[in-house]
């Protein structure tokens, strides 16, 4: 499966291109009836896979109540297009009748109103009330630590059936749905047979097949799994997290509600026992099966799942019955490998999870690799084109706003009984490097996690080029221009070099998902110009990181993730560059090397917050030094005096832990 | 029966329903305090802990439901099938934490969480195809003996039953807040990191929980066996469900808090389905879970906030 | 009949799925089918079973009789359950109906057991004028000919049973509660499944037209473990009987817990309660005394039947129920329409198989048998028996735990 991968894109064309022209033939094949119903079920359970996938595999949500936005899209097409609501016939009903969206039923007084909305229509109506369903849903919850996501999504999937069963004169309760009408294609009623319904089936995957892939390495998509892989970094690069995870929700949850809309029309029948728990559990084990987030992984997986449950554990069955009749053994006989399908389930997740976790179709690396001329121009032009945007951005944000000042007062952070930080007040002058020291557990991590938003103060003001920081969100931080990085780097570790320095640029792009979806030559061009950006970001660096640019994070050294966080700051265009030990895990020749960039920075305009704890660092860098020690501030001055300060040197040496 | 009557017997029906709920919840609770995981197989070692309970009563001769035993060999009997019992359902989790969970620790995301259903879903599967989907008869070896005050009947099983759970629920608080391991145990719930560096056996203190709440799993499960005298493969997830609503309830990461929202979440059961209806029930439940999760995240007696980082 | 989620997960003797246990062929014989789609795995794997045995049995008499002329019939089984589901699963059910429909040696089918199956299959049956003839589905709304436009799009009724439905399993227990118990109030309670749900509801419609009063109605969770809450709720209503509609998974439950919260009211079902696990899980003296009804004559036990009886025995190696005998009788209504197809010396199709059954009048194991216009059998026997403790049968042994007490008032 991973040469798939290797594949040239062509390649890869030409074997979708043969595939699916093997489906489009397959009622053809002289299968049988069965067979294309098969089939078309699988189709239903490949479009509920990709759905899951967008929520789990993109966004890393655990959703177990996943069959009940399947259910909700299933009920609003049977509702609305079956005999269950009878109303009576009144002129109010015409204009809906003149349409087709119902039928007057009788005469008279008697005469009802049979809804009939059309199945067309009603394809992307389930999906947006299966979405809003989802968002209402997943709105007050989503904000909520993910693990918890899962129960309460657990809960939600058994109160959609209950009150199925319990609505019965909306949904005929327990005994089902009975007269949902099949779909009517320009007078052509869908009856019985099979084949058209195939082709609805798998005309659904293909659309939610291309919306998947579109989603994925946009901006949206990007920004889901910056979630899913670190959702407080996603926040600090400016990923409004919790709308983000909504549109997750809501957008599976509408690939699940069109889905039970075709699937209800195909069975003309619902009933709520149909979408239980072990539906959701069978949809999560399919991406398991094909590889969290990878798409083609999810309809791999709903394909293997759907045979092994119509076609092999059947066979196996009747082989094995067959021995059993053959040597007379009458537990071979009665044995019914069916029965363990959902054992075999059990045991997919655990092992998948122990042994393979990315499932049998790894996500793959779909970057456009460069040669070695474009990494050789990259690195020849140097730092020049990086200086020049980021130049550019400075001088934009300049006309309109303050000057890049930072000023913090008499802030105070507390941790329960803990006072972590004490009344500090600081000022960044705009242009300048102030570095703050200080040993461990002396608050200033605490600072840095303040002024981002991620902890709350209790006391204290924190004010940017004339704004209030203090109670935003930290990706309305990152938007006022504040981008960090973290003590003990926050990558995006199973993403590329490349995806994590476009995710820095996640709030200076404009693409949603219709855009991204659409390919509009908008959001084309912006995306080229972004990865044009990263490249001249990473140019900064040298051949350090132009030729690892298609690499996974997880695989660099320490020092080159440390630039690579810096770039995905860079890449955000801030005014205030906060840097959390950048040097730290660097020997002395890289340290050196990456406080001449620092520097750097700031003679082209940038303001540097920096916590450091190589002092020779700090000297050579910092216009001002502050000392912070149990979380108050110890002294404050430049690095020469600082230096020479007997409270500090008392607090350093008397706890012995200097570094330089 | 006069309404004040009903209500009483209600609350009655709720206790022994809650301090079931409560048994189970403890072990969503110490897991989840010490690892911050869901653990789904807890579902389904209670199931198991209820068949081992049957298996063990069995081995003591007390085959269906006509043997009935008084004074010192009741007692003596339940107490050694109740300890087996619960040793067994312990070493079940260790298991299931050293095998499936370990290699999962520092994995980001649901991937452990889906791994314990997968681990859940493979014991209910298991057991269902052993047992064959049966319910299985549960022996009922305690004399039905009920008490009556003012209209309201206590049955000696139900007394027993708040016996027992009020004594290992104890049992558990002691051991958390006195023993050296318990202390361990809080001090790695609060900052794993931290504990580590002060010489605290991480994956001891993982074990032992994982132990715990196994073996309170399974005495809730045999306890469940000898007060509705059945077992079936499918008992583990409503009752599991609502005993996770109940440590949510409560307060996750939150001994006491367990205990408390067990015994709510019993009530709240018993007096919805009184003046309500039964068919709600679920409903309500799940809305109490929803709603505490939005509205006050720690529980009632919770200090851990679900939404910290 | 049983809809529970998998409260049962058996496999009986030999199951073979799809035509292989066929004997060879003689020479020159034309060969044809006659469908059997029942839910073989899951929750009601042991009683689709009983019922394959019974039509299985048929086809073969049939075979052996030399009736058929040159053609021989072999039965062509089809499982309507998946895993998944854990029991009966109606897209499954729905793929079989296409899969009969689209084989043209298929003349009828005998199936489904469950209505929510019967529902899914009968749309398509029905455009394929395929008869189909169900031994145990007792979902009236399936031949109402309120539904005919959607159940019955092709216009001829295709779904015919050999029992009768819950529009008098319901309402003949509710008689036998008036008339024979004359109980004077009821509590009703389900099990949130589709043939609990609308078993109730039948009998509660009828109960009050006899003048029975309601005191309340109550639905269960089958996944739930404690039912003392509503049992305290019945209990405070002082109420004469309690009426359950569905099956053991439920029902042990309630079985147990009721008799120790209100063990003297007068308690019955329908036939989802009459299944061994009423002894085995249940067990006595809970289950003493409740009442539960068939939706077919009880004739299995009838002397004249003994020969039947045994010869099922010995081929199956399972003694028969009743629904094993409506299954033998479902199959004998498809065989008798094939004959009187080649009589008349029309072509062997489904559709004319299919008008032949509408008119047929077949001499089955439980009496004569004949359709209404809408396929709903023209006798309407409701069959009630009561637990009975008899200690020296075997625990499991349905037929003798409990007594046959006799035919319910129709009216």
């Amino acid at each position: 499966m991973k040469r798939l991968a290797l594949l040239s894109p062509r390649q890869r064309q030409a074997l979708f291109a043969a595939l699916l022209m093997v489906l489009l033939l397959l009622p053809f094949l002289g299968i049988g009836q069965a067979n294309i119903d098969v089939a078309a079920n699988s189709c239903a359970y490949a479009a509920l896979a990709l759905g899951l996938n967008i929520v789990v595999g993109f966004t890393g949500l655990l959703d177990l109540g996943y069959a009940a936005f399947f259910a909700i899209g299933a009920y609003a097409y049977g509702i609305l297009n079956s005999f269950q609501l009878h109303p009576h016939w009144s002129a109010a009903w015409a204009p809906l009748a003149a349409i087709g969206f119902v039928a007057k039923l009788g005469a008279g007084a008697a005469a009802t109103v049979h809804f009939t909305f059309p199945f067309w229509l009603m394809l992307p109506a389930s999906a947006v009330i299966a979405a809003c369903f989802g968002m209402a849903f997943g709105a007050p919850t989503l904000r909520l630590k993910g693990d918890y996501l899962a129960i309460v999504t657990l809960g939600f999937g058994e109160i959609v059936p209950i009150v199925a069963r319990n609505w019965s004169s909306l949904t005929n309760g327990a005994e089902g749905l009975n007269g949902v009408g099949p779909p009517v294609l320009l007078g052509y009623r869908f009856g019985i047979n099979a084949t058209p319904y195939y082709y609805v089936g798998l005309g659904l995957v293909l659309l939610l097949l291309f919306i998947s892939l579109r989603l994925k390495p946009s901006r949206i998509g990007r920004a889901w799994m910056a979630v899913r892989e670190d959702e407080i970094a996603a926040g600090a690069m400016g990923v409004h997290t919790t709308r983000l995870k909504l549109l997750a929700f809501a957008m599976g949850a509408g690939f699940a509600g069109m889905t039970g809309t075709f699937y209800i029309a195909k069975l003309q029948t619902a009933t709520p026992d149909m979408f239980d728990l072990p539906v959701s559990i069978m949809v999560l084990v399919m991406i398991v099966l094909g590889g969290l987030a990878s798409v083609w992984g999810a309809i791999l997986g709903a394909v293997l799942l759907e045979l092994l449950q119509a076609w092999f554990l059947p066979a196996l069955s009747g082989w094995v019955q067959g021995l059993g009749n053959a040597i007379h053994s009458p537990f071979l006989q009665n044995l019914q490998l069916t029965s363990a399908s959902e054992l075999i389930f059990g045991i997919i997740l655990v092992t998948m999870m122990l042994y393979r976790r990315d499932g049998l179709v790894p996500v793959g690396r779909n970057e456009v690799r460069l040669s070695y001329e474009q990494q050789d121009a990259a690195v020849s032009r140097g730092a020049a084109p990086a200086v020049a945007r980021l130049r550019a951005g400075l001088a934009e944000a300049a006309t309109d706003a303050r000057p890049a000042v930072l000023e913090i007062r008499d802030l105070t952070v507390k941790f329960g009984g803990l006072t972590a930080l004490k009344s500090i007040s600081l000022d960044v002058p705009a242009g300048s490097i102030v570095a703050v020291i200080g040993p461990n557990g002396s608050g200033k991590s605490t600072l840095f996690n303040s002024i981002t938003g991620l902890v709350k103060p209790s006391a204290g003001v924190v004010r940017f080029a004339g704004r209030d920081l203090l109670g935003l969100r930290p990706d309305q931080v990152l938007r006022a221009g504040v981008a960090r990085t973290f003590q003990n780097i926050r990558l995006f570790p199973n993403l590329t070099v490349m995806e994590n320095v476009l995710i820095g640029q996640h709030s200076h792009l404009s693409a949603g998902a219709a855009g991204a979806v659409l390919g509009l030559p908008r959001v084309r061009a912006e995306e080229r110009e972004a990865r044009q950006f990263v490249l001249e970001l990473l140019a900064m660096f040298g051949n350090r990181l132009v030729p690892r640019i298609d690499q996974g994070v997880a695989q660099l050294s320490y020092a080159n993730r440390r630039r690579v966080e810096i770039a995905r700051a860079l890449a955000s265009r801030p005014r205030l560059l906060m840097l959390d030990e950048p040097t730290a895990g660097m020997n002395p020749a890289e340290s050196l090397e990456l406080a001449e960039q620092i520097a750097a920075f700031r003679d082209f305009g940038l303001t540097i917050l920096l916590v450091e704890h190589k002092l020779d660092v700090v000297t050579r860098l910092a216009d001002n030094v502050i000392v912070l020690d149990h979380g108050e501030k110890l002294a404050e001055g430049r690095a020469e005096e600082v230096r020479r300060n007997e409270a500090v040197i008392e607090a350093y040496i008397g706890r012995g832990a200097v570094d330089a | 029966m006069t309404g004040t009557a009903v209500f009483f017997q209600q609350l009655v029906n709720g206790l022994s329903l809650g301090a079931m709920y409560s048994l189970l919840a403890l072990g969503f609770t110490l897991v989840y305090g010490i690892l911050e995981l869901i653990n789904f197989a807890h579902f389904n070692v209670f199931m198991v802990g209820a068949f081992v309970g049957l298996i063990v009563l069995q081995w003591f001769g007390l085959q269906g439901q006509s043997v009935v035993l008084h004074g010192a060999p009741l007692v003596l009997s339940l107490l050694a099938a109740l300890a087996v019992t619960m040793v067994a359902s312990g070493v079940l989790g260790v298991v299931i934490e050293r095998y499936t969970l370990r290699p999962m620790r520092n994995v980001r995301g649901p991937m452990a969480m889906i791994t314990t259903i997968g681990v859940s879903y493979i014991l209910f599967n298991l057991v269902l195809l052993l047992t064959n989907a049966q319910a299985l008869n549960y022996p009922d070896p305690m004399p039905s003996i009920d008490y009556h005050l003012g209209g309201v009947t206590i049955r000696l099983k139900a007394v027993i039953i708040w016996i027992v759970a009020a004594v290992l629920m104890w049992g558990l608080n002691l051991f958390v807040r006195r023993s050296r391991l318990g202390k361990a145990m809080r001090a790695v719930a609060q900052d794993a990191e931290a504990a580590r560096m002060m010489g605290v056996e991480v994956d001891q203190v993982v074990m032992i929980a994982f132990f715990a709440g196994s073996a309170l799993a399974g005495a809730a499960g045999m306890i469940f066996g000898l007060y509705y005298n059945f077992t079936q493969y499918s008992i583990g997830y409503t009752a599991g469900l609502r005993a996770f609503t109940a440590a949510v309830l409560g307060g996750i990461g939150n001994v006491p808090g367990a205990m408390v929202g067990g015994l709510l979440i019993g009530l709240i059961e018993t007096i919805s389905s009184q003046y309500i209806a039964t068919k709600w029930a679920d409903v309500i439940i799940f809305s109490i879970l929803i709603l505490t999760l939005v509205f006050r995240p720690a529980g009632l007696l919770g200090a851990q906030s679900p939404n910290r980082s | 009949m049983a809809l529970s989620r998998r409260n049962a997960l058996r496999g009986a003797a030999g199951t073979v799925l799809l035509a292989s246990a066929s004997p060879i062929a003689r020479a020159g014989d034309k060969v044809y089918h006659i469908g059997i789609t029942l839910p073989l795995t899951g929750a009601d794997a042991e009683a689709a079973h009983l019922i394959l045995h019974g039509a299985q049995l048929a086809i073969k008499l049939a075979n052996q009789s030399g009736e058929l002329g040159d053609i021989r019939l072999e039965p062509m089984v089809l499982n309507n359950a998946t895993a998944t589901a854990g029991q009966y699963d109606p897209a499954q059910a729905a793929t079989n109906a296409r899969k009969l429909a689209g084989t043209h040696t298929v003349l009828a089918n005998v199936g489904p057991e469950m209505s929510g199956s019967g529902k899914a299959m009968a749309p398509i049956l029905s455009m394929a004028n395929l008869a189909t003839i169900t031994p145990s589905s007792t979902a009236p709304d399936i031949t109402s000919p309120t539904y005919a436009g959607e159940f019955d799009p092709g216009g001829k009724p295709i779904y015919f049973r050999t029992v009768t439905t819950d529009a008098y399993q319901g309402p003949n227990m509710a008689n036998f509660y008036a008339e024979v118990l004359k109980a004077k109030s009821v509590y009703i309670l389900d099990d949130s499944g589709a043939y609990g749900v609308g078993l109730a509801n039948a009998f509660e419609a009828q109960a009050k037209k006899k003048g029975i009063k309601v005191l309340g109605r109550d639905r269960l969770d089958p996944k739930a473990a404690d039912y003392s809450a509503v049992l305290t709720k019945i209990a405070a209503t002082k109420t004469a009987s309690l009426y359950y509609g569905g099956t053991m998974q439920a029902g042990v439950k309630l079985v147990k817990q009721s008799y120790q919260i209100i063990p003297h009211v007068i308690k019955g079902g329908g036939d989802g309660i009459l299944s061994p696990e009423m002894m085995t899980a249940a067990g006595f003296p809970a289950a003493e005394g409740w009442y539960g009804t068939n939706a077919s004559p009880h004739v299995v036990d009838d002397p004249k039947l003994a020969n039947w009886v045994a010869l099922y025995t010995k081929t199956y190696g399972v003694a028969p129920d009743d629904y094993a005998i409506t299954g033998y009788d479902a199959a004998l209504v498809a065989i008798a329409g094939i004959k009187t197809g080649q009589k008349a010396g029309k072509p062997l199709t489904a559709a004319n198989v299919r008008d032949a059954i509408a008119t047929v009048h077949v001499n089955g194991l439980q009496g004569p048998i004949s359709f209404d216009k809408y396929g709903d059998m023209t006798s309407h026997v409701v069959a009630v028996f009561q637990f009975h403790h008899d200690k020296s049968a075997p625990l499991g042994d349905l037929n003798k735990q409990m007594r046959y007490v006799g035919v319910a008032p129709q009216n």
